[in-house]
């Protein structure tokens, strides 16, 4: 591996951190949390934006961890890795991209989620956030239960891709742009 | 009743439970298993609405961020106060800062949720 074509990678595409192959832990996570905090105070980000920055950020990962938590321990090939990584264009906005491997039936679970929250407008996405919280059901499992509305709420797009690894495998990547208002005077 | 005050993380608030009838949550919260970790505050506030509550309780809540399990779970601990708040006078202030429009927003959130509590919006 030569690291300058990491740093070469880095410097094109914005990327702040990333972290892959590891286990995701709790003090991993919110350590990357306390950096994103200092990137945020150092580009001066309103408050409202590096909140969402955050919580979206802590919602990925919390969810990488807990999947591969959740996991079968005994099927290497659901390793607790999974790629996460911030990164910020050239505008100025930043974006969010998480990548592991999840099951089919966890897929079948995933997607009408997904699905739903692209379908919804704002109002639509707060208003069905309310009635998941108040109904209770699904926030325990894995499988995002409010955690997907969470992120919704919170960002300008949401973009997803499921690719086929195996009959029972596939890719799960997440991409979350968040737009930063430089003109935002709150 | 003792008190029991918890001192922030990196990741969950300061928590402080005063039988004298003040509860606080002040931070970020996001821990790793959500539900156990809160588990201690939600039996305290519990066992005080059951016993020796006072005349009047005051709740402050200033929480700068939260996962979603969290917000779960701060709803479920407003539903517990909603209950309470039929035999106890409850007063809720939801603390912000101005420039944090997501923490204005779940609280006006929890308003909407909760008719019955009396909840402030306390601007910092």
């Amino acid at each position: 591996m030569n690291i300058n074509e990491v740093q070469r990678m880095v410097d094109k595409d914005g990327i702040i951190f990333l972290s892959y192959g590891g286990f995701l832990s709790q003090a991993l996570i919110s350590s990357m949390t306390e950096a994103l905090e200092k990137e945020a105070e150092y580009n001066d980000i309103s408050m409202s934006d590096s909140n969402n920055i955050f919580t979206v950020f802590i919602e990925l990962s919390q969810n990488m961890m807990n999947y591969s938590k959740a996991a079968n321990v005994n099927d290497a090939s659901f390793r607790p890795q999974g790629l996460i990584l911030v990164s910020k264009s050239v505008e100025g906005n930043y974006n969010i991209h998480s990548q592991n491997i999840i099951s089919l039936q966890d897929k079948e679970k995933i997607e009408p989620k997904l699905l739903e929250v692209q379908s919804l407008d704002r109002e639509g996405i707060k208003a069905r956030y309310r009635e998941l919280r108040k109904s209770g059901q699904h926030t325990h499992g894995k499988g995002g239960g409010i955690g997907f509305y969470e992120i919704a709420k919170r960002c300008d797009l949401l973009e997803y891709e499921f690719n086929q690894i195996n009959e029972d495998k596939f890719y799960f990547y997440l991409k979350i742009t968040i737009n930063i208002d430089k003109k935002e005077t709150k | 009743m003792e008190n029991l005050k918890l001192e922030a993380t990196k990741y969950t608030p300061e928590i402080s439970l005063e039988s004298s009838g003040v509860i606080s949550m002040v931070g970020k919260s996001y821990p790793e298993n959500t539900f156990e970790f809160y588990s201690p505050i939600i039996e305290w506030v519990e066992a005080y609405f059951d016993g020796s509550a006072a005349d009047t309780t005051v709740v402050n809540m200033e929480i700068l961020y939260f996962n979603s399990s969290s917000s779960k779970l701060f709803f479920d601990f407003f539903d517990l106060l909603e209950e309470a708040s039929a035999n106890h006078t409850i007063e809720i202030n939801w603390i912000y800062d101005e420039e944090n429009e997501s923490a204005l927003e779940a609280g006006q959130d929890f308003i909407e949720d909760f008719e019955a509590l009396k909840i402030n919006l306390v601007k910092k």
